[in-house]
């Protein structure tokens, strides 16, 4: 098991170079790059400092040369530096002689928005597995139709239309939670408790509405996963000899059941980290999906693969994970990487 | 069994939709209860200083050195911490601000700028000429690499004979001088010396000279300000600036409608139908709208025919509405302009009449540059060709609606026209820059100087400079040379007039329209000049003042 995992993280780095370089390349497919931003549109800023610019950012180098700079930095793990933000570190903060910190960008993002997706997808699971649970037992009542199409509207109403009237009723109209922000502006003087109030009314909105339209997916594979071991021989055993539906159910059936679901968990790992643009645009989040979308539009290069990167080493690590994890849980699986 | 199941959950959601109606019915009726401190609203109150006034923008600042950051959210924040030497009254005329003096030696060439004695940065140090020769090092510093640094680079010598005096010598004689001037905010010295301005981390922590000093910035979500009491023009009369970054256009009104924000800028919709249609916003809410200094329009490319037919291009112009596209698409909020300045100001030519609406007209110029419909397909052709062509334009709204009431309207006249929208960045690297277009709508945002030489004059159409469409007239580059020369205000008004009449009369681009700013402010929020000067509703904030009844909960705000 041992030897399987250190060959797995072994075989990671040739990947994530694979990857890198890809990305690197397909990023530069798209035209232009930071100098022709929209404030730079201007008719008093003079194409020379834009060429300046370019020069001091390695624009003019042909781009092998200029992912061999990337790759070299990345080598000591140095994510660079923002071109858009002056400067700003990309991934965590940097000290100058003086002692004044500058926080990195991802540093200051990605703690936000993998607050609200771990708390999001924590609701997910506590909704879906019981209603997968209960729509199986019911399968083809009427709590399983109600249930199939309450995920289904979830899942088809579009988040932001559902957020932006959500917004006017309980924060315009009715005034019971904050618009938008991540706290309120007293929140400095607050103490902790009034800290703590302050944090979740502001996520209420953000984390509630994301995972109900997210809902759909996993309750149904909660459904159908045990709708497949309800049917299987040793359940029928199970009834047979004369345990009670509960026992059946909870200790037999859903175990099993189950066991998909840490594939979908490891698979949502990247997922943590990227964040949704149209959610953290319309919350004034700032989080990773903004952060990734505006770098996108600036031609904000370093920024761009920092997130690629991390996003790809967490997804390979996600793998990974629900792989082991799976051989954990499923004796079955892990005789089979034994052999 | 199935059948009355279903029934059942039918009915389940249809008793649930009704019960849902009910609710939003009801809590919206019983909304005006919420705002019940709003009776005094409308009362006089005398002019005191305090409290704190809240604001938002779409965009957080890359930085805060004005010199490197170029974008309107940087300049919005910094126009509140830091002077020039000069700047523009209310009636947009220049005038002193760190500067009470400034003499211009008889050959145009030297200025003179003598500094207010006793000017204090926030930090209790002395402002001198130092720190102004400092600035214009640093602006014109290589490594600063400073988009603007082409205007201070014509600076010849710059010398401080004494810490109040200021005295530049240029080449030749440079009518934006002032103007430039104006633009260039003084940054301190003893704060800056032997720093790179991109990593300093002054850029997030300024020490200003300004009304207001900056105390917190979380990024994200807010930028805090409070009084500077060393300010060099004098106390403002609100304590603190609260600037909350909020991106998305909808989010910042429903925060304006929830009175947590106290002024904003608004779309033509917001303005014209949904706050309207509102009277308790009508009531907490006043309005105000002032021309801009920017303007869209339609471009030609002038080096692929036939465009480069000045009677296609007047064709063109006269089979436009331009009326209809500020009806429709700016809802009336816009005027028809016939020169590329701001109407109402010195250098706009009150003589000169936009292009108006002539199908006919239209028509006939088009025959006469040989365009015919020979098959009778409605389409004209000229040499067996039909004229076809595609307008390109940025993801904006307003640009795309434009350009399909001119696709339809050159319908009309037997031009075929699409229209393809690109993200900006593709836009300008990969049409723009390489000349690989035939029409653009675009808009340009306009400084209060009139020297447009870098957008006409024929030496400006390298690649990523911006006479982009190709546009060559020997009188134009003249006049435009000669503008930038003459620092006479009257002799140069005449100029630039003259130089508007060619352009119109070249007709290389189609003005569709010049739109206005518009805003919503407070009623809480008292002092604001009505009707707005030419300088805009925002030229005297720091007279602003919002009574103490008014004021929201202070302790929710520090």
């Amino acid at each position: 098991m041992l030897n399987y995992i250190i060959k797995r993280i072994l075989w990671m780095i040739p990947m994530l170079i694979g990857i890198s370089l890809i990305s690197f390349f397909i990023m530069h497919l798209a035209p232009g790059d930071i100098t022709n931003n929209e404030a730079s549109f201007n008719p008093k800023a003079s194409e020379e400092s834009r060429q300046k610019l370019r020069e001091i950012y390695h624009l003019d180098k042909p781009i092998i040369v200029q992912y061999g700079l990337w790759l070299k930095r990345m080598v000591i793990l140095d994510f660079g530096k923002s071109f858009a933000s002056h400067q700003k570190p990309v991934f965590w903060q940097t000290q100058d002689k003086d002692g004044n910190i500058t926080k990195g960008m991802i540093q200051e993002a990605l703690p936000i928005t993998l607050m609200i997706n771990l708390l999001g997808l924590a609701i997910t699971l506590i909704l879906s597995i019981p209603l997968g649970i209960i729509a199986a037992r019911h399968h083809l009542g009427w709590q399983d139709r109600s249930i199939t199409l309450f995920n289904f509207v979830g899942f088809s109403i579009p988040g932001f239309w559902l957020s932006l009237l959500l917004m006017y009723w309980l924060g315009v109209v009715n005034n019971w939670f904050p618009i938008s922000g991540l706290h309120s502006l007293n929140y400095e003087s607050l103490d902790t408790w009034d800290k703590i109030k302050d944090t979740f009314a502001h996520l209420f909105l953000p984390v509630v509405i994301p995972s109900i339209t997210g809902l759909a997916g996993i309750t149904l594979f909660v459904k159908n996963g045990m709708l497949d071991v309800l049917h299987q021989d040793y359940i029928t055993t199970a009834r047979a000899k004369g345990l009670n539906e509960r026992k059946v159910i909870y200790t037999h059936a859903l175990r099993n059941a189950l066991l998909p679901l840490i594939t979908i968990i490891g698979l949502s790992i990247p997922g943590l980290i990227g964040g949704s643009v149209i959610a953290e645009t319309i919350f004034a989040i700032p989080g990773m999906g903004k952060l990734f979308y505006d770098a996108v539009l600036m031609r904000d290069f370093p920024v761009v693969m920092g997130i690629l990167t991390i996003g790809s080493a967490l997804t390979l690590v996600g793998n990974l994970l629900a792989d082991v994890a799976y051989a954990w849980a499923d004796p079955r699986v892990r005789r089979g990487v034994a052999r | 069994m199935h059948t009355t199941q279903s029934t059942l959950v039918a009915s389940f959601i249809k008793y649930a939709f009704i019960t849902l109606t009910v609710l939003l019915v009801t809590s919206c009726s019983s909304q005006s209860d919420s705002t019940s401190s709003n009776k005094n609203l409308h009362d006089q109150f005398a002019p005191e200083s305090g409290g704190t006034l809240i604001n938002a923008m779409t965009g957080e600042p890359s930085s805060l050195i004005s010199m490197i950051a170029g974008e309107s959210a940087s300049s919005a924040i910094t126009s509140n911490l830091f002077n020039s030497l000069l700047k523009y009254d209310k009636n947009l005329e220049i005038e002193g601000d760190l500067v009470s003096s400034w003499q211009i030696s008889p050959d145009q060439k030297t200025i003179t700028f003598k500094l207010k004695p006793d000017l204090k940065w926030a930090d209790n140090e002395p402002i001198t000429s130092a720190d102004v020769l400092f600035t214009w090092q640093a602006v014109t510093d290589e490594k600063t690499a400073s988009p603007y640094a082409s205007d201070f680079l014509l600076v010849k010598n710059a010398e401080i004979p004494d810490p109040l005096t200021f005295k530049i010598t240029y080449e030749q004689p440079y009518a934006s001088a002032l103007d430039s001037w104006a633009g260039l905010q003084i940054l301190p010295k003893h704060r800056l010396l032997g720093q790179d301005l991109h990593t300093t981390t002054f850029s997030r922590n300024p020490i200003g000279s300004h009304y207001y000093k900056l105390d917190n910035w979380t990024h994200g979500a807010y930028l805090k300000m409070s009084r500077n009491t060393l300010s060099v023009l004098g106390p403002a009369k609100i304590d603190r600036l609260v600037t909350r970054i909020i991106p998305d256009n909808s989010a910042q009104f429903l925060e304006l409608m929830a009175d947590n924000i106290d002024l904003m800028g608004l779309d033509p919709i917001k303005y014209a139908r949904i706050i309207p249609s509102r009277p308790e916003l009508q009531d907490k809410l006043a309005l105000y709208k002032e021309l801009g200094n920017s303007y869209t329009y339609m471009g030609f490319n002038l080096k692929h025919p036939p465009f480069d037919d000045v009677r296609v291009r007047k064709a063109i112009n006269y089979a436009i509405d331009k009326q209809e596209i500020i009806d429709g698409v700016y809802l009336g909020l816009g005027i028809n302009i016939a020169s590329p300045y701001k109407p109402g100001t010195r250098w706009s030519n009150p003589s000169l009449t936009p292009y108006p609406y002539d199908p006919d007209k239209a028509r006939a110029l088009l025959k006469e540059a040989g365009f015919t419909d020979t098959n009778g397909d409605g389409i004209l052709e000229r040499n067996g060709k039909p004229f076809s062509f595609e307008i390109i334009t940025n993801q904006n709204k307003e640009r795309e609606k434009s350009a399909v009431l001119i696709q339809r309207r050159l319908k009309e006249v037997g031009i075929n026209v699409t229209i393809r929208s690109i993200e900006w960045a593709s836009f300008i690297s990969r049409f723009i820059k390489t000349g690989d277009f035939d029409v653009v709508v675009l808009g340009w945002g306009l400084g209060l100087d009139p020297d447009q030489y870098n957008i006409w004059h024929s030496s400006q159409q390298a690649p990523g400079q911006f006479n982009f469409i190709g546009y060559q007239n020997s009188t134009v580059d003249k006049l435009l040379e000669q503008g930038r020369l003459e620092l006479d205000p009257d002799k140069r008004m005449k100029i630039y007039h003259e130089f508007a009449q060619v352009l119109l009369n070249d007709s290389p681009i189609v003005y569709l329209s010049a739109g206005y700013g518009l805003t919503a402010i407070h009623q809480r929020v008292k002092g604001i000049d009505t009707p707005s000067p030419p300088a805009g509703v925002g030229h005297n904030s720091y007279d602003w003042y919002i009574p103490q009844p008014l004021r929201r909960n202070e302790m929710s705000v520090n």
